[in-house]
This record gives structure tokens, C-alpha cells and sequence, in this order.
């Protein structure tokens, strides 16, 4: 056992806080700040993920070959506190975290030479067609339906829930090929180099928070190439499942919820207890603080020992674990944001929400984003495969872990 | 001991039902919500006619001085229909307004004129013990300066009826005074909340305020009467939307499948809804029997905080359940459900939210 402290780090950690503070613009700050959703605000998040490409660090988890940063897990995590410490919005995933590792692990080299970088530049971004309205939980039924005409597929169908479709250039999806055998073995993974083939349409769905974040995206006799399969043809449930596991695993996500709690304190300072003092010294208040924090912390320490590699790790579900406690505590902070804003968090405040608005909030920062926030992590235990499923995998491994 | 509803009760559950049915259903609510007004006139004036602006002033005051229970066959329709009109807030100003027999309260039973309540003042001002506002003495007249926050109807309203802190002396008491919207010196600014309804912070810089103008010196004795009755009605609403819930998410639950199977026969799926009917059960339990003690005149400082406390926390847990138990459609602005969930946090927030009730609970019983 070993962990690093050595005074080398804390130079490190003084290069990216002198970089953090100086390279965002006003705008992708300010996209952090009014961020309501694990999804950050398109336009500043990709101009932000391009500056961090001319740095180097747009992909500290990625491979150095293909453009990561070579860190130690200590240094990841200095990164990642400082990152959030500063609200800076975090990097999209479905590129970075999903479909770009995936091509690391099992693309064709032509598909890593062709997808990687503009993946790594911040100029693709890749929408996750995987969900459709009736195969949600149960995604190996889905019906979406591509059929050869010689290099070609043509697609028909619908896929639903397909976060920033349309924001993005390019989509990864899961199509049925074969309807004859088992429903998972007649699946195929293929990628999309664009969205605007004739034919597919994309219609973004409003969510309870006011904001399209999701899309349907309708086939309609769309005609893409055969070339963008991953893996074999049919075989495209053990390549799905492969890219589940980079989004339901860790990467270091408990810095952002530590910084759930340093705002929470922050804000509770200036907020009464309706009992003679703030919230910030109410004794109730502490001891819920308090559990909160420990749980964080020792998601960060189960996180810390997926990321470095321990045995327990390896674990099948470990990503399941993490997703789950994840979520939760993400759910949690939430609810404690809006526990402290309390009245104030109830106007709707869509326009001083945006980006470049020129309203100004009716009350504090977290006043602004804490409702909307709590809202849309109403999400987290449901997408990424949800929660009741994500419990059933792990319980099927239950006496395993011990 | 009997907590039913009288058969005059049940026929008045019944007619706004019925009316709510035919025209507020989520639809229509939904472009009400969304015009430029955000809330609809019409309907207003449909519910003044069937008198139920009337309800909550007693009958000396020239109202139908309706009892707790009936305002819960009221207000648990209107708040599964989410209603975005300004009941709640009526509620709380008409009441005081009877108390001080003030004739504009006729205007405001017809529902020609609003009137709004300024008497929050931010993050929750769950008793009054905590209003900060003050009102100072200048000659004959008054100065108010100060904020009030998420004064329901504050932006609508034709008359304001601010509480503030009167240093008189030496006494300290909350006064009631009446001002016009547009007096020098008040800024509003109002918003939609969250749950549709209508709201505005109100800001006072030096106004003055005429002798005429202070309706009462000592206020707080029916203040906390007005404030009693709007938590029921704030509970009695939280109640119909967990109802509303419930019933939305049983049928979803039992139509919906996956894996080849209404997904309600899924274990997991199955015990949320068991446990979403015991905490809306729970709810409404409380809800009535308190409705029966108020009208009894037996309902403690001690009742409304459960009541308050209870229907916060279990509402949340039916709201949060029902998203749930919906996956990606419950997460969507075109189902009611995340607007029925949105109406229950609004009503927790409002008039102290269940964390700060709780507490009052254990507070209260310690002595
Ligand atoms: C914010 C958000 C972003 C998303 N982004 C994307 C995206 O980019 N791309 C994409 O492809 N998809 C995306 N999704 C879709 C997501 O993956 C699905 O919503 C999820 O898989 C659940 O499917 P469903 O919504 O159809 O719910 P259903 O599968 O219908 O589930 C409804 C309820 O039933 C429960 N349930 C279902 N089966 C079982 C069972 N066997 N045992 C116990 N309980 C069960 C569920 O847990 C849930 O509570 C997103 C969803 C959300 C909410």
C-alpha cells in the first residue's frame, strides 16, 4: 500500500490551479456556474474541451499513445479537485468516456486513426443511440432495424433518449441485424458519421426542468455505410456491454461531489435554521453534513481503489457499484442544495439560466441552480441503466465480492 | 368519531372535481400555465362563482365560513389538478382582511380583485416569531423598508397586504397594512415558481404608509389562523397530488413492459408502489384527522407541524417514487407526473418545509 505525497505533487498541483485559473473564458466559467446537469452547456463545454486539447489534458484517463495525460492516479485526482473546485463544466461524456475508449479497446485501427483525434480535439461529438421507446431496461429487445443492401445498411426506426443529439456531428447505436435467435444475438454496434443523413430526423424532448437535454431520433430509410460496424455483425451486444462498463465505471467523480458539499457549507453560513442560528451551525444540520460527507468519502475511497488497480476491482459488478452509489449521492447532494435554498430555490429562473443572459438571478448562485439541479438528478438513477437493474447484476454476484 | 365527509362535503368534492375535470385537465392547465398571464382568468371567475373564494371567511364577514374539512374537498382536487390559480393565496389574505372588516373583501370573494399576502421573507419565514420587517413611525404615517420574498399572486394583485414588525414603544407587535401595487418606493418583480403557480419579491424603500393604511396594530392572532388554514390547504393539495401519483403510477407501472412483462410484476417495482400507497395512506390519514380537529377547535401548534412535516416528506417520497418507477418518460415536462412531484417540493418549501417542522415536533414535545 502506498499513496503519494511527496512535494512533487504539490508543484503539480500549482501548475494546474495557475492553469485552471487563467485559461476559461468568462463564458465556459460561467457555464459551470449555471450548470444544473452532468450535461454541460454545448457551446462552452466544447470550446473549453478544445483548450484543454492544446494543453494536453483533455483526456486524462485516455492511454498516453492515444493522448492521454500519462498521470499518476494522484495526480488525476489533484486535477479533478481543482476542476471542481473552480465549477468548471466537466467534459462531455459520451466521446471522452464512452465511445472513444471503447474504440481503444476494440476498434480497427482504421476506426482509432479515423475517430480518435477529433474525439480528443473536442470537434466530433458522438450522441449514444442505444435506448428506444419500448426497449429501455430491457435494451436487448430493441427493434431499430438495419438491413444489407450491398456496403450498406439502411436503418429504420426510432431511438429515444439520446442525450445532445442535437448537438452532436456523429452517433454511436445499437440496430437489430437478426431477429431470428436470442434477442441479444442479433444486435450490431455501428457508428455514424453524421446525423443529418437523409432520412433521420431528430425532435429534442423538453425535460421537467425545462430544458431539452434528450432527443428522439427517427430512421426513416437511412442509408449509412457498413464500414462503421464495430465488431462482428450480430455481435454487437458484447461491444455494447463493453461500453457500458466505461460509463458506469469511475473515473475521479468523487471531487465533484465533495464540491456538493463545500457549496452546501458555503451557502449555509447566510441561511437561518428557523431555530436561532444558521444552518451552517445548527446541530442537526452538521450531523446530515456530515453522514453526507462520509459517504462521499468513502466512495471515494472505494473510486480510488477501482482507479489504482485493486484486486477488489475486478469485481464484474464493480461499474454496477459505482453507478449506484454514484447516482445516489449525487441525489443526495441535490436534495441538499434545495434543503438549504429552500423558498428561495422556487422561481423559475430559465432565462438567467443561460448562458450570456443578461437577467440577473433573484438570489445567490446556488439559489439559481439548485432546484433545476435537483430536478434533472432525478436522472442519475435511471439512465446508465437504472438503478433496479444495476442492483439485480450486482446481486447476481453477491456471495462473490466477500 | 367520524372522519368522513359530510354528504355536502362529498357533493362539493365532487362539483370541483367534475369542474377540473372538464376544464383545467393537464392539457389545458398546461397552456394556462404557459400563456403570457400564467394563470387564467376564466377559471377565476368560475371559481368565485361556485363560491369557493368564500369559503374560507367566516359567515359574519359575509362569507360561507366553511369548516377545515371543507376546505380539504377542495383544495385535494386542486391539487391534483395542479391548479396554478391564486387559491392559496386568497386564502391567506381574505381571512385577514375578514378580521379587520375591511369591504374590499367582497371584491376579492367575487374574484374581481386579488389580494396578496406579503409575508414571507425568505428562505422560508416559518413563524412569525421570525418577520424582520419593520415598520417605522413618521409622524401620522409609517415607513416601510425592507423585502418581501415569494408573495404568492404579489405580481397580480391588485391590493398588498403587508406584514411588518411595529416598534412601538414598548411593544413589539406585528401590524397589517394595506398597500396599493403601485405605491413610490415598491418594486415586485415577479416569476413563475416551479409548480406553476405566480409569485414576486416584493421590495419596500421608504414607503409610506397612511394611518388609514394600518389595518390592524396586532396582527398576529389571526395571522396564525391564516397561516394554520393555508398548511392544510397547502397539505389537503399535496395529498391530491400524491393521490394522483399513485394512481398515474399503478397504471403506468401495470401497462408499461419490459423484458415481456408489465413491469409492475417486478419485485422491485411492485414494493415502491406498495410503498408509495402506504406513505400517500399515511398522508391522507393525517390529513383528515387533523382537517377533524381543526374544526373540533382542538388542532395544536403540535398537529399542524405533523401535518406539515408528514405530508413534506412522504409527498416527496411518492413524487421521487413516481419519477422512478416511470424511467425516462417521468423525467419529461409532457407527463404530469414531474408536475405533480414539482407542486409537492413547492407546498414543502412553503410555510416551512417538513426539515424545519420535524424539528418543531420533537422541539414542542420536549417541554
Ligand atoms: C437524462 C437521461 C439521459 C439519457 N441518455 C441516454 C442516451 O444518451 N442514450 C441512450 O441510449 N439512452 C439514454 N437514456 C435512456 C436510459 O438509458 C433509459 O431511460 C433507461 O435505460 C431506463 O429505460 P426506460 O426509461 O425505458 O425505463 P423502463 O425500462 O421502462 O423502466 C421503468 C421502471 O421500471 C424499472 N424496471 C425495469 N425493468 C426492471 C426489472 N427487471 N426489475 C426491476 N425494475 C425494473 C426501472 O428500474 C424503472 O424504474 C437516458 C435517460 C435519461 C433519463
Amino acid at each position: 500500500m502506498e499513496i503519494d505525497f511527496s512535494p512533487e505533487l504539490e508543484a503539480f498541483r500549482a501548475e494546474v490551479c495557475d492553469f485552471l485559473d487563467t485559461a476559461p473564458t468568462p463564458e465556459i466559467r460561467e457555464a459551470g456556474r449555471k450548470l444544473t446537469s452532468v450535461f454541460a452547456p454545448f457551446e462552452q463545454v466544447m470550446a473549453w474541451h478544445k483548450i484543454l486539447y492544446e494543453k494536453g489534458w483533455a483526456a486524462p484517463s485516455w492511454p498516453k499513445e492515444h493522448g492521454g495525460t500519462g498521470w499518476t492516479v494522484e495526480q488525476r485526482y489533484i486535477f479533478a479537485e481543482e476542476y471542481r473546485r473552480r465549477d468548471l463544466p466537466p467534459l462531455l461524456p459520451q466521446s471522452l468516456g464512452m465511445v472513444g475508449p471503447l474504440l481503444i479497446d476494440i476498434g480497427t485501427e482504421e476506426q482509432k486513426a479515423k475517430y480518435l483525434p477529433p474525439i480528443l480535439k473536442g470537434e466530433d461529438f458522438w450522441a449514444q443511440g442505444y435506448s428506444e421507446p419500448n426497449s429501455g431496461s430491457d435494451l436487448a429487445s430493441l427493434s431499430c432495424r438495419a438491413d444489407k443492401d450491398g456496403d450498406d445498411y439502411i436503418i429504420n426506426g426510432s431511438k429515444i433518449w439520446t442525450t445532445y443529439a442535437h448537438h452532436a456531428n456523429r452517433m454511436f447505436m445499437l440496430v437489430r441485424t437478426d431477429n431470428t435467435g436470442k434477442k441479444q444475438q442479433g444486435i450490431t454496434f455501428l457508428l455514424l458519421d453524421r446525423v443529418d443523413y437523409p432520412g433521420m430526423t431528430i425532435r429534442p424532448i423538453v425535460g421537467l426542468d425545462g430544458f431539452p437535454e434528450q432527443c428522439e431520433v427517427f430512421f426513416e430509410d437511412v442509408r449509412v455505410p457498413q464500414s462503421g460496424r464495430v465488431g462482428e455483425e450480430n455481435d454487437g451486444w458484447t461491444v455494447a456491454k463493453h461500453l457500458l462498463k466505461h460509463e458506469r465505471g469511475g473515473g475521479a467523480q468523487s471531487p465533484t461531489l465533495h464540491r456538493g458539499i463545500e457549496r452546501i457549507r458555503e451557502a449555509a453560513k447566510d441561511t437561518p435554521s428557523g431555530f436561532g442560528t444558521s444552518l451552517a451551525e445548527d446541530p442537526v444540520f452538521l450531523r446530515d453534513l456530515g453522514e453526507l460527507e462520509a459517504d462521499i468519502a468513502s466512495y471515494e475511497a472505494f473510486e480510488k481503489l477501482g482507479v489504482s488497480g485493486h484486486p477488489m476491482a475486478n469485481d464484474p459488478s464493480w461499474p454496477s457499484m459505482n453507478k449506484t452509489m454514484n447516482s445516489v449521492l449525487t441525489q443526495r447532494i441535490s436534495v441538499m442544495m434545495t434543503r438549504v435554498t429552500g423558498n428561495e430555490g422556487l422561481p423559475l429562473q430559465h432565462e438567467a439560466l443561460r448562458v450570456g443572459a443578461n437577467v440577473e438571478p433573484l438570489g445567490s448562485d446556488l439559489e439559481l441552480v439548485a432546484m433545476p439541479y435537483y430536478l434533472n438528478s432525478r436522472a442519475t438513477t435511471i439512465y446508465a441503466g437504472s438503478n433496479e437493474v444495476q442492483r439485480d447484476l450486482i446481486a447476481r454476484t453477491a456471495g462473490r465480492g466477500a | 368519531m367520524d372522519f368522513s365527509f359530510t354528504d355536502e362535503q362529498q357533493m362539493l368534492r365532487d362539483s370541483v372535481s367534475s369542474f377540473l375535470q372538464r376544464s383545467y385537465d393537464f392539457d389545458a392547465r398546461s397552456k394556462i400555465v404557459r400563456s403570457a398571464e400564467g394563470w387564467s382568468r376564466a377559471i377565476w371567475e368560475q371559481i368565485a362563482e361556485i363560491g369557493l373564494l368564500a369559503l374560507p371567511v367566516a359567515e359574519d364577514a359575509g362569507g360561507l365560513g366553511g369548516t377545515a374539512p371543507d376546505l380539504v374537498a377542495v383544495a385535494e382536487p386542486f391539487g391534483a389538478h395542479l391548479l396554478a390559480e391564486p387559491f392559496i393565496a386568497t386564502l391567506l389574505a381574505a381571512p385577514l382582511l375578514a378580521s379587520v372588516e375591511d369591504e374590499r373583501l367582497e371584491g376579492i370573494m367575487e374574484g374581481s380583485k386579488l389580494a396578496a399576502l406579503a409575508y414571507e421573507e425568505g428562505h422560508g419565514t416559518a413563524d412569525p416569531s421570525h418577520i424582520a420587517m419593520t415598520a417605522h413611525r413618521d409622524g401620522e404615517r409609517f415607513m416601510l423598508d425592507g423585502e418581501k420574498r415569494m408573495v404568492l399572486a404579489g405580481g397580480d394583485a391588485d391590493l398588498l397586504l403587508v406584514v411588518a414588525r411595529l416598534e412601538d414603544r414598548l411593544e413589539d407587535r406585528l401590524a397589517l397594512f394595506s398597500l396599493s401595487p403601485d405605491s413610490d418606493g415598491i418594486t415586485i418583480k415577479g416569476y413563475q415558481t416551479i409548480d406553476g403557480r405566480r409569485a414576486a419579491n416584493i421590495r419596500f424603500s421608504g414607503v409610506q404608509v397612511e394611518k388609514d393604511d394600518l389595518l390592524a396594530n396586532d396582527i398576529e392572532d389571526a395571522l396564525r389562523k391564516a397561516l394554520d388554514t393555508a398548511i392544510l390547504a397547502l397539505c389537503a393539495e399535496s395529498v391530491g397530488a400524491m393521490g394522483e401519483l399513485l394512481s398515474r403510477t399503478a397504471e403506468y407501472a401495470s401497462t408499461r413492459k419490459q423484458f415481456g412483462v408489465p413491469i409492475a410484476t417486478f419485485q422491485a417495482v411492485a414494493h415502491r408502489l406498495a410503498d408509495m400507497k402506504i406513505a400517500y395512506t399515511k398522508a391522507r390519514a393525517t390529513l383528515l384527522y387533523t382537517a377533524a380537529l381543526m374544526e373540533a377547535g382542538h388542532a395544536t401548534e403540535r398537529d399542524m407541524a405533523i401535518l406539515k412535516g408528514q405530508t413534506g416528506k412522504l409527498g416527496r417520497e411518492v413524487g421521487e417514487a413516481a419519477i422512478q418507477t416511470h424511467g425516462g418518460v417521468g423525467m419529461t415536462d409532457e407527463l404530469a407526473v414531474s408536475h405533480l412531484h414539482k407542486r409537492i417540493l413547492a407546498n414543502d418549501a412553503l410555510l416551512g418545509s417538513s426539515e424545519y417542522h420535524l424539528r418543531k415536533v420533537g422541539n414542542l414535545s420536549r417541554s
